[in-house]
């Protein structure tokens, strides 16, 4: 039981999860400073925004809103994005513990953060914040029925299992990014883990130049704290788990730390160069997107994969 | 004389069960509608002691599956009257009797304080303890015969519950009884068809093979009254209309609970009992199945009346029961059968949240609404744990049911037939059809409780301790059968009824749970430690602008992209016509034929006589043929 607590809050759960998500998070910020001719920010720059937002700034709660849900959100959106990630994390690091989930249960608890985000938007009774959960919502609808064809073909791919463990053992050899239809599957899905993240050209929920942050507009202190916490683990976990899904894994021995942290550094490169070349697209043609050209080729894969590719 | 003994043992609790409601119903129409307190009690008490019957028969252990309510020894005058006095009990039936009792004490209590002037349905006890009996007899009855009967009778008391007070109430009345009624119709031919195959109206006479078209069509008939009760497309267009004009209770009782129970029970008893399903039949009723799930839950996205869209939901959750029971496998079939459980408990719940917002603010539209979680604190937090559950969030209830039929797809992918090839397809639509589930949650709760608080909402309360009590009941069997879903609902409840599940996936609900409690309180305890002593309260900040009524953003409008996009208003346009709606379709083509037919009615009497004279040298054609 100690030992199952120790997973979740220290290695490879809660601090492993945040700290591994905040440097992302720096490498992301000073990618996109190089690629804006900025010197982008210190090492530890989002741990100072953390710790700041967590223990100085003032909290400012909404006057005509449901406070209570408005402050429990965001814990419930961390509490999602880690145990999305320890059930993630234990499979990948082969650590045997009290805690199972395969991968149909770590798709439905990443769906969590965004869930609550919109939940403490719409809590906030701002106006903005209600038109950034619209959004929101219209983009899980969107990207949801693409991320679930995609496990299906890697399901199918896998020999019918899903055990995130079976998966990995099935790619020892071969990765699935090996073949023709795992290539295709990996460009979707980081399209879609674009989306999940809310990153640009899918960051229409915030929008900063036009709604002013969406469905983030009225938080402060330490409920936002715990917002960026969130964001921060699910930087970190959904590259985690597109790199169990197509790259065969993470390996903490020896040189494949190295290699291991090369791929993870690059799916964040990946996604931090999309998101720094593209503009922002409108809901409706982000839904086009998911709902015709995402899912058509997913489709073209799972027949790649039905004829052996 | 042991078995003798584990007869009275048993017999009385069915007796019990089934028969005091029904006469107890007889006697409240003679009890007046002004002595409403003493009826209530009474109701109460007796649905009460019908609980614990059930409850009693439930735990009851014995491997006997069949009985004859007469005690042994005794002989009836007729061979064929104690043939219909057969139960079959069976854990399937234990179970969902145990469950219609439940559902009929938790809703009667909440009856009690729900009745006011004008939501009052007249004789409502009444026809809830008829509707308590006569579902108890259809699950435990081993006769095909005496099923139907009660099971029509049910018709009538769905029919009396809905309170047609205006036009709109009356048609929907109409049309629910007409659905329902013509699907009985249909069930008693293919009942008949039972009988002309297999010489029996024996309930557990095991697996007809559907390989020729007699067994097909005795399938498709029973098949219908199944859908028509649990309203699964395209059998299902009752039942929205149903709930928006019902008072919230009847539909918390019967579309949403009762009906659903019934229905998936008759559906599991088909594809278990009665019949040996072939595979194409298996693909047609998976596409039925999955095409309920996206169909109706692209309508709910779209509605504005609040119990409108808990009545598409009470439609779309079907689905994955059918889809469930369809996939044949132990795994689907668990999954089937907890999904009902599981949606009764939180459909029903939601129609109980639906009738207490209706009592305490009298609207019945989202737009006019908002706000409420501060007024109603305990049905706000009831309304959104329903919710979750409904759009399967782990680790509440809705999500293990639906992670077990998810898992009882991909494990019929390993098949080889054309139905287990297009796994991928039903396991995506039945997903987007939860994501679209959430969607429409979303809409619900937030255009309810969360939001601005609206001006003309100040003066509402909370209800009263008797509505909020059932849904506190339900909310916490929602969580209970989640957190404890692997470890204690699903080995013993569920796997008694079908036997034991070899499981594909992991998911180990209670130590999860365990994280999210550990997290939740740390959570909090981070709030109190930081946040309490340095906090102020302001209104909305909207870019610096001044707030204005119609500055808000109207949750109803939040899913306009997806009505008004060129793919989907084809659809919506189509379905605000009506073209789906089965009762539509045959009331026009009927009305179509008898304007046909009534061209010869002219009134012009040489022209009826000589119909007359025409049809009866028809018939003595024929009957000399």
């Amino acid at each position: 039981m100690l030992k199952d607590l120790f997973y979740y809050i220290i290695y490879p759960g809660f601090l492993f999860v945040a700290v591994s998500g905040g440097i992302l998070a720096w490498f992301d910020r000073k990618i996109t400073a190089w690629l804006q001719f900025r010197k982008g920010p210190p090492f530890l720059q989002p741990f100072y925004d953390f710790f700041k937002l967590l223990l100085v700034k003032e909290t400012i709660l909404p006057a005509k809103g449901s406070k209570i849900t408005f402050l429990l959100a965001p814990v419930f959106s961390l509490t999602g994005a880690l145990l999305a990630g320890l059930l993630i994390l234990l499979p990948v690091l082969n650590i045997k513990s009290g805690f199972s989930g395969d991968i149909i249960v770590i798709f439905y608890l990443l769906t969590i953060p965004s869930l609550t985000y919109i939940i403490g938007a719409l809590a906030s009774g701002n106006p903005l914040a209600a038109v950034g959960a619209s959004r929101e919502m219209k983009l899980i609808v969107s990207y949801e029925l693409t991320f679930l064809l995609i496990i299906a073909a890697i399901i199918l791919k896998a020999n019918m299992s899903i055990k995130l463990n079976e998966i990995l053992l099935v790619q020892e050899d071969s990765p699935f990014i090996g073949s023709i239809s795992g290539v295709l599957l990996f460009i979707v899905a980081v399209f879609t883990v674009q989306a999940k993240l809310g990153l640009v050209p899918f960051d229409m929920a915030e929008a900063e130049t036009e709604i002013t942050h969406g469905f983030f507009i009225e938080y402060s202190g330490t409920p936002y704290a715990f917002i960026k916490l969130a964001k921060y683990s699910m930087l970190f976990i959904l590259p985690v788990f597109l790199c169990s899904l197509f790259l065969g894994g993470l390996q903490f021995n020896g040189l494949n730390i190295l290699w291991s942290v090369l791929k993870l550094l690059g799916i964040v490169l990946l996604l931090t160069l999309i998101r720094n070349t593209n503009p922002r697209v409108r809901i409706d043609q982000a839904m086009r997107f998911f709902f015709v050209w995402m899912n058509l080729l997913v489709i073209i894969a799972i027949v790649l994969i039905l004829f052996g590719l | 004389m042991e078995e003798n003994f584990m007869h009275i043992n048993l017999i009385n609790p069915v007796v019990y069960t089934c028969m005091l409601p029904l006469i107890a119903g007889i006697l409240f129409f003679l009890i007046p509608e002004k002595l409403k307190i003493t009826k209530g009690i009474i109701a109460v008490m007796l649905s009460g002691i019908s609980l614990y019957f059930a409850f009693v028969l439930y735990s009851a252990a014995s491997l006997h599956e069949q009985y004859s309510v007469l005690p042994a020894g005794i002989t009836y005058f007729n061979v064929a009257a104690s043939s219909l006095l057969l139960c079959n009990i069976d854990p399937l039936a234990r179970l969902v009797s145990l469950f219609i009792c439940f559902f009929s004490f938790l809703i009667t209590i909440y009856y009690t304080a729900f009745t006011a002037k004008e939501n009052s349905i007249s004789h409502f006890y009444s026809y809830m303890l008829f509707t308590l009996g006569a579902s108890v007899i259809t699950v435990l009855t081993g006769n095909l015969l005496v099923f139907v009967f009660f099971w029509g009778f049910l018709g009538i008391t769905l029919y009396k519950l809905i309170n047609a007070h205006d036009e709109i109430s009356s048609a929907a009345a109409k049309k629910t009884l007409i659905l329902v009624g013509a699907s009985d119709g249909l069930m008693i031919l293919g009942i008949a068809i039972l009988w002309k195959i297999s010489g029996s109206f024996d309930f557990t006479r095991a697996g007809i093979p559907t390989t020729n078209g007699l067994s097909i069509t005795a399938f498709f008939c029973l098949l219908v009254g199944s859908f028509t009760k649990a309203g699964a497309f395209p059998f299902h267009t009752w039942i929205p209309d149903y709930t928006e004009s019902a008072p919230a209770p009847a539909s918390a009782y019967l579309p949403a609970s009762l009906d659903k129970l019934l229905g998936i029970y008759f559906l599991a008893r088909i594809f278990n009992d009665l019949f040996e399903v072939s595979s194409w039949i298996r693909l047609v009723v998976l596409i039925l199945g999955t095409s309920t799930i996206i169909i109706a839950v692209m309508m709910a996205l779209v509605q504005h009346n609040y119990k409108r869209l808990l009545g598409y939901h009470a439609v779309s959750q079907v689905g994955y029961m059918v889809t469930g029971i369809a996939l044949g496998s132990v795994l689907g079939i668990v999954g089937g059968l907890f999904h009902m459980v599981n949606h009764a408990l939180y459909k029903s719940g939601l129609f109980l949240v639906a009738g207490s917002i209706k009592k305490a603010s009298g609207k019945d539209n989202l737009e006019q609404l908002g706000g409420l979680s501060k007024f109603m604190p305990v049905t706000f937090i009831c309304a959104l744990v329903f919710a979750l559950s409904i759009s399967g969030i782990p680790p509440l209830n809705g999500f293990a049911s639906k992670w077990l039929i998810y898992q009882g797809i991909i494990e019929f992918g390993t098949g080889t037939g054309i139905a287990n090839q297009l796994w991928i397809l039903w396991l995506a639509l039945a997903v987007i059809g939860s994501a679209l589930t959430l969607a429409s949650f979303i809409k619900f709760i937030s255009g309810i409780f969360l939001g601005r608080q609206k001006t003309s909402l100040k003066e509402i309360k909370e209800v009263n301790w008797l509505m909020w009590l059932p849904q506190i009941i339900l909310a916490v069997a929602c969580i209970g059968f989640g957190v404890m879903a692997s470890n204690r609902v699903i080995p013993q409840i569920f796997t008694p009824v079908t036997g034991e599940i070899l499981y594909s996936g992991l998911w180990n609900s209670s130590a999860i749970s365990l994280l999210i409690i550990i997290s939740i309180l740390l959570g909090i305890a981070i709030y109190f430690t930081l946040t309490l002593k340095k906090f102020r309260t302001e209104d909305s900040f909207i870019g610096g602008e001044t707030f204005r009524d119609q500055a808000g953003f109207e949750t109803t409008e939040f899913y306009d992209t997806i009505k008004n996009s060129s793919f989907f208003s084809i659809f919506y346009k189509a379905a605000e016509k009506k073209w789906f709606d089965i009762y539509e379709l045959s009331k026009n083509s009927v009305l179509k034929i008898s304007h046909f037919f009534s061209a010869a009615h002219n009134g012009i009497l040489s022209n009826l006589a000589f119909w007359v004279l025409a049809g009866l040298i028809i018939m003595f054609i024929f009957l000399l043929m």
